[in-house]
């Protein structure tokens, strides 16, 4: 993993001090709420509905052990013993107390954390495909380019101000984890004719009031060229993106009405001047000192299967369901990616106790996990299990209620927290949630439907990922009730879409009866290894409209 | 037009809290002033302005509610929910008080 050097250390506990200072302005009544607010959302404190809420950065979604200890440990004593996972693979705390938060952030400066850049109009925390390293389809970790990105762009001078908001993926494989085409810049690592590894990069998609898929701005960008690159897309946009109209601030509005032809000459003439100027080019010897930190642990030799493993997946069918879905093939023979669910059925997706926190860091060390990995679906992944040691970590899972086999299935449903917590929701999305799960929870029927992307958001704004679900789900307010449109198509991964929506939504005494009618139809129309996106997008939307709005 | 109730949240720890003449800043909508509509403009620019000058409260506003005999019950369920706590999350919020 990264670590902070002297620097980094030492500004990250500078900034929790001023922010003590701060606070204790506010509070005296030297600052107003006015002057407060900038500086409370510049260390990721908001305001909601119950509480403030603190939104705590996790760079590329990885975290060692003693991060999620202390990420346990301050949900119990700061909070109220939990904490929500987003699909910006960040930890929210919705129950801060305004005097408390100096003391939470010196609490993640001394394990490496902090809130900076989780709200504002600046680069926010840059995600990542949460196989990396692992994955057995990697061209090469995307975590190196995100931190090298995430150095480059913290407190950039220039980028502190852009007109909105800036959310960056990486990939590191062809599959799709990361849903880069639907953020502002979208960064694939590619291998070229000559075997050379760069970057393929896309700008201009996004979710939000007005989706968009992003377009390819560079075919194959060069190691030593993608700052310059990125920045020449930032320049770009810090110079031409409204700011007259918040609605139309991103990046993705510009590239639409410029067009991507238009867009594509504009980033190649601000690239060739910042390249030309020779300041940007990332040294190699750079690029290994921080490739270093990302360097595998040190893998055993061991033969590709396991008897201890196929004996357990023989005499316990429980288990043998969780290999089925939450376990995944690692690019080392003998090793296998594990995702541990937070999505049991009855619970808040996403949500993850404090005791469970502190005992997964304790499963962490006792398996020789360095790392955990948070997913934009709101999962986690321990990366790098000896596949003979599967069985063992699933009995301690399954004893704290984290073994759901539902992995990529339709009860493994991305949910915002909604109107239950927050302060933009029009509708809630956690109880609908885990309606539909309930609903879903037999396993084998989960199993026979394949591969099934649920993502629900409580407003337009689409934290939970709505225009990307096989089944998207969107909360409205009608008149002062809660509604929700129903979506279909939409796909976050390699083969990126955007869900259209059906007809008029449902109340929430429907919804869930309107998806069990969307599946019913799938199921009925499918071919033989059709998922329902494929069912959709070979049929349309016609006999779904049919069967939901026959009357 | 609906009578309606002032409400904030508490500057130090983000609370959910009401107006009540008598009673200042309470917990629960209870105990909440009825304000009838007519009133209830003059009641936000005048305890809930000086809630933030005293540096109690911040963001107030006014929100509708219907008076049932003795209950009173928010018109919105962002307001009902603001009252009680998470729907997803019983153990949590005032509900749980």
């Amino acid at each position: 993993m990264y670590r902070y050097d002297e620097f980094d250390a030492q500004f990250v506990r500078e900034r929790a001090e001023q922010f003590r200072g701060q606070v204790a302005r506010r509070l005296a009544g030297e600052l107003t709420e006015d002057e407060f607010k900038p500086l409370r959302l510049m260390n990721g404190l908001y305001l909601q509905l119950h509480a403030y809420m603190l939104r705590i950065a996790i760079p590329y979604g990885t975290l060692s052990s003693r991060q999620l200890r202390k990420l346990g440990y301050i949900a119990r004593k700061y909070d109220r013993g939990y904490g929500h996972f987003t699909t910006r693979q960040n930890l929210q705390l919705h129950w801060s107390q305004l005097p408390d938060v100096p003391d939470m952030l010196l609490e993640l400066a001394e394990v490496e954390m902090h809130c900076l850049q989780t709200s504002g109009n600046c680069v926010r925390n840059i995600t990542a495909d949460h196989f990396a390293a692992a994955g057995s389809d990697e061209i090469e970790d995307p975590r190196i380019i995100s931190e090298v990105l995430r150095q480059w762009s913290t407190l950039h001078p220039e980028f502190s101000f852009l007109p909105r908001k800036f959310k960056i993926a990486v990939s590191g494989s062809a599959a799709d984890r990361a849903a880069i085409m639907v953020h502002d810049i979208g960064i694939q690592i590619v291998r070229n004719d000559e075997g050379e590894i760069g970057y393929r990069v896309y700008t201009g998609g996004g979710l939000g009031r007005t989706p968009f898929i992003g377009h390819e701005v560079g075919q194959f960008v060069a190691k030593t060229d993608i700052l310059a690159f990125i920045e020449a897309i930032m320049r770009v946009y810090n110079e031409s993106g409204r700011r007259d109209n918040i609605h139309k601030a991103r990046i993705k509005i510009l590239v639409h009405q410029i067009g991507p032809e238009e867009m594509r000459k504009r980033v190649e003439r601000e690239f060739a001047e910042i390249k030309a100027s020779g300041t940007l080019q990332l040294p190699e010897a750079e690029l290994q000192r921080i490739a270093a930190y990302f360097a595998p642990p040190a893998f055993e030799e061991l033969p590709y299967t396991s008897p201890e493993l196929d004996q357990a997946k023989t005499s316990d069918p429980a288990f043998a369901n969780w290999l089925r879905t939450n376990v995944d093939a690692h690019k080392v023979p003998g090793y296998a990616i594990a995702t541990i669910s937070l999505k049991r059925i009855g619970e808040t997706p996403g949500d993850c106790s404090s005791d469970q926190m502190e005992a997964l860091a304790d499963l962490m060390d006792e398996f020789g996990q360095p790392e955990i990995r948070v997913t934009h679906e709101q999962n986690l992944v321990l990366p790098h299990m000896r596949k003979r040691d599967l069985y063992a970590l699933w009995l301690k899972l399954d004893a704290l209620g984290l073994s759901t086999a539902n992995h990529g299935l339709a009860t493994d449903i991305i949910s915002c927290p909604g109107l239950d917590y927050c302060d933009l929701a029009n509708a809630r999305s956690i109880n609908i949630a885990k309606e539909i799960a309930r609903r879903f929870a037999d396993l084998e029927r989960q199993h026979d439907l394949g591969e099934l992307k649920i993502k629900i958001s409580g407003c337009i704004n689409a934290c939970g990922h709505h225009h990307v679900g096989h089944i998207g789900i969107l909360g409205v307010d009608r008149k002062g009730v809660e509604n929700y449109q129903i979506l279909l198509g939409g796909s976050g991964a390699e083969d990126a879409s955007l869900g259209e929506i059906l007809g008029p939504g449902f109340d929430s005494e429907g919804i869930a009866d309107a998806v069990e009618n969307v599946v019913a139809t799938y199921t009925k129309l499918r071919h033989s290894g059709e998922r329902l996106l494929d069912t959709y997008r070979r049929v349309g939307a016609a006999p779904f409209k049919e069967r939901l709005y026959a009357r | 037009m609906m009578p309606q109730v002032l409400t904030a949240n508490r500057l130090s720890v983000g609370e959910v809290v009401y107006w009540n003449a008598a009673r200042g800043w309470v917990a629960h909508m209870r105990d909440a002033e009825i304000l009838p509509d007519d009133k209830a403009e003059a009641v936000l620019k005048d305890a809930g302005a000086r809630g933030v000058q005293e540096r109690q409260v911040v963001n107030p506003y006014l929100l509708d509610v219907r008076v049932d005999g003795s209950t009173v019950v928010p018109v919105k369920a962002r307001e009902a929910i603001r009252a009680a706590g998470p729907s997803a999350r019983r153990d949590l919020g005032k509900q749980a008080d």
